[in-house]
């Protein structure tokens, strides 16, 4: 029959166009990557914000004359998840030196069995270079180190010399440290001296809730999962009361009901909007943006004290992983040794304001010492104060809804109590609710 | 055509200088190949492409969304329509429809008619046509990201453009990016903004096409500017009319963008309680911060068929409107023979 013939022929043509195609889609993709034969080798990295590896690489480079680093950088660290999780979804595409964010491990966990034991590569013998904690969150539960540390986010405390002054409070950042309480520093006590300066000046004390409820979770043996992965929010009296205490002090006007990350493009940090600021070791580089993006200077008059609330806290910091996906796991693993090693790391905080992991990093005169940084936080000692407040970290079990549950469940809640919309009380059971609908019954 | 041009019929087979006899088959065959197959590989690329980028990806996100499966450990047995039950008895679904055709609406009615007038305007003899023209459609021209950027800041809470301007007035502020409404009315007026002046042009190139003579006789019988513009040009421009509702429908139902830049820093995307989180956004939310791709999947092909639903609405009113048309035209054939 004529027609079935016509139809082989189209068929056919049809065909070949589509081999023609991806013959050509193949062909550009293959020439990206270079032979394997062993003498040069590309190293693909990917990291996001603003992590002070580029004079690295470049040294390395140059100790390293068989090896070329092409660098890609995401601008912040959800849009590095986004596309790390389509390329790992797709299989293919990762780098060979994959940069993590604390907070989306709990997803990376997940799927540990995709990245590369270090051990496999050495890791045993540098080990002992991370602060003990930040080895343990880069352990899978089989045992498998996943990730090379590289900056961590010890939690101090920032606060306004100018606001505290007009509202008679000390402005001295050691006796800052102990009117808040130094070493037993508590929520209670941050939000007593919260309603004192809000009695003086009529001004809110912080600029929103969401950062203060992150670390109180955070400062937690156990946050929204126990130790062995079983989820514990509905009927968490530790969580409930901390909820309490927050809510309380929100609705008694100490929070501005600021949009987090946005604050009116950096001018509530000029203006006074809030006088006090959660403030782990990389934050203080975006509070200096902030600052400088709304047009103010050193002048304005933040500055860093050595106390946290309730204790030791941790948020953030970034792991360097190397995914199965990659061809050349030995000198990936190797460069990311490098990157983490506590020359590299001391040279990063002087460049990104990123907080080493490694020990011997935290004493290196580069991070103890005067920077930029440091000059417009009114000459605080940073990095000795950092340090300090790394001091107790814990590393705590996150589970693998752990980032929904902290942006999805109680996100909205704390929008709630901020904006007056709902009391503590049914922002929390609204939180439940969510709860149940986002994680329980998903 | 004209007549002068004889169709090529006999020349099918080239005119070519004397060959050995054997040849003759594949010039024969080459011919026939010419003429039977090669019309389908001129048009295979289109169908290869539409396979690779249309088709596929519609079957595997149908086969995915019979599957439980998480963006990143992959599929975990088949589940048959759960997915699809579960999402259409989930209140974030209907939610994020009602979102997308609240700001549909609110977007698509000022839109229309405000590019009708515009369009109407430009239809007059003015002085620098061109000119007048091109400034609609600079909006247009503008990248949506940047148009958000900046509608975002203008309608920020505390330190918005607006807000400073309404508190000057003495007003009380809006909750632009906290409370629904107002969030679907910034939202839907991005929208406007970068597309009443691209409908206008659509609608204006409809407008010329209305024959000078029949506005010069209406002019004679007395019929005034307004008359002649809702008895005359609306009815003339109706099928475009259509045609700029479909496409302002199928990109409004697809509207993503706008409400996921409105207020990036925002922990759920489209608003701390999902003011404006539409139905793309939702279904970008549940494949990338819930993982849950199977359930994303499910949403995406319920988005399709809702807009397959359009397109058939689509499809029935404007035939309607075509054979109101042919009517109009026989009815005016006739009245002319009547007249000569």
């Amino acid at each position: 029959m004529s027609l079935s013939r016509r139809t082989k022929a189209v068929a056919a043509v049809a065909g070949a166009a589509a081999i023609a195609l991806l013959a050509t889609g193949c062909s550009a993709g293959d020439s990206s990557s270079s032979g394997g034969s062993g003498d040069k080798v590309e190293l693909t990295v990917t990291t996001f914000g603003t992590m002070g590896y580029d004079d690295l690489y470049a040294q390395y480079e140059a100790d390293h004359p068989n090896i070329t680093i092409k660098p890609t950088n995401i601008d912040t660290g959800d849009n590095a998840k986004t596309d790390w999780q389509t390329k790992a979804a797709a299989g293919a595409g990762l780098p060979d030196v994959q940069a993590v964010e604390e907070g989306w491990l709990s997803a990376v966990m997940q799927v540990s069995d995709q990245f590369n034991d270090l051990s496999d590569y050495g890791a045993d013998e540098i080990k002992d270079r991370w602060v003990d904690w930040k080895l343990a969150q880069a352990t899978d539960k089989d045992g498998r180190l996943i990730g090379y540390g590289s900056d961590i986010g010890p939690e101090g405390l920032c606060y306004n010399r100018t606001a505290f002054e007009a509202a008679g409070l000390p402005t001295d950042r050691e006796e800052v440290a102990t009117l808040f309480g130094g070493d037993d520093a508590t929520w209670d006590k941050y939000f007593e001296v919260g309603q004192q300066y809000k009695a003086a000046t009529g001004k809110a004390f912080y600029d929103q809730s969401g950062f203060l409820w992150n670390a109180m979770v955070n400062q937690q043996p156990e946050g929204y999962y126990t130790k062995d992965g079983e989820l514990n929010v509905d009927g968490n009296k530790d969580l409930q009361k901390l909820w309490t205490t927050l809510s309380a002090a929100t609705e008694s006007g100490l929070s501005a009901n600021q949009t987090a990350w946005d604050w009116g493009k950096g001018k509530a940090f000029t203006d006074q909007t809030f006088a006090t600021f959660v403030c782990p070791g990389w934050m203080l580089g975006v509070v200096k943006g902030q600052v400088t993006a709304a047009g103010g200077d050193a002048t304005t008059g933040w500055d860093f004290a050595n106390v946290f609330p309730g204790g030791a806290a941790n948020w953030g910091g970034s792991f360097l992983t190397v995914p199965t996906q990659s061809k050349h796991p030995k000198e990936a693993a190797e460069l990311a040794a490098y990157l983490t090693d506590a020359k590299s790391q001391a040279a990063a905080f002087g460049v990104a304001g990123t907080f080493p992991s490694v020990t011997a990093a935290q004493t290196d005169p580069a991070v103890t010492g005067t920077n930029e940084l440091s000059t417009f936080f009114n000459d605080a000692p940073i990095g000795e104060i950092l340090a300090q407040r790394a001091d107790g970290v814990v590393a705590q079990y996150k589970g693998p809804d752990d980032s929904v549950i902290q942006s999805q469940v109680f996100g909205p809640a704390i929008q709630q109590i901020d904006s007056g919309k709902a009391d503590g009380a049914a922002a929390w059971d609204n939180a439940l609710e969510l709860l149940n609908q986002l994680v329980v019954n998903k | 055509m004209t007549a002068t041009l004889t169709p090529p019929t006999s020349d099918t087979t080239p005119h070519e200088p004397y060959r050995p006899k054997q040849r003759t088959p594949f010039a024969y065959w080459r011919s026939r190949f010419d003429v039977k197959a090669s019309p389908y590989l001129y048009i295979a690329p289109f169908f290869v492409l539409f396979g690779l980028v249309g088709l596929f990806p519609l079957v595997y996100t149908f086969v995915v969304s019979l599957n439980e499966w998480n963006l990143l450990s992959g599929p975990a047995g088949f589940v048959g329509l759960d997915n699809y039950v579960a999402e259409l008895t989930d209140p974030f679904f209907w939610n994020s429809l009602f979102n997308t055709v609240s700001i549909f609406l609110l977007s698509a009615i000022p839109q229309l008619v405000g590019a009708v007038l515009i369009a109407a305007v430009l239809d007059q003899n003015i002085r620098a046509k061109t000119f007048w023209r091109m400034s609609v459609l600079i909006p247009y021209v503008v990248t949506p990201v940047a148009v958000t950027l900046i509608f975002s800041s203008a309608f920020d809470e505390k330190y918005g453009l607006i807000n400073n301007v309404l508190q000057t007035l003495s007003i009380d502020p809006v909750m632009w990016k906290t409370e629904t409404l107002p969030s679907h009315v910034a939202i839907a007026s991005m929208v406007n903004w970068r597309w009443t002046g691209y409908n206008a042009l659509i609608l204006l190139a409809a407008m010329q096409a209305v024959p000078r003579d029949i506005y010069e006789s209406a002019a004679l019988d007395g019929a005034g500017p307004i008359r002649r513009f809702f008895s005359m040009t609306l009815p003339s421009i109706r099928p475009t009319m259509i045609f700029v509702v479909i496409t302002a429908t199928v990109g409004g139902l697809q509207i993503f963008t706008e409400p996921k830049l409105f207020n990036p820093t925002t922990a759920t995307p489209g608003g701390p309680q999902r003011q404006y989180q539409t139905t793309v956004l939702y279904l970008w939310d549940l494949a990338f911060n819930r993982q849950n791709f199977g359930k994303a999947s499910a949403v995406a092909w319920l988005l399709f068929l809702i807009i397959v639903l359009f397109g058939v609405l689509n499809f029935l009113i404007s035939r309607r409107i075509a054979s109101v048309e042919s009517r109009f035209i026989a009815k005016k054939a006739i009245k002319k023979g009547k007249r000569s």
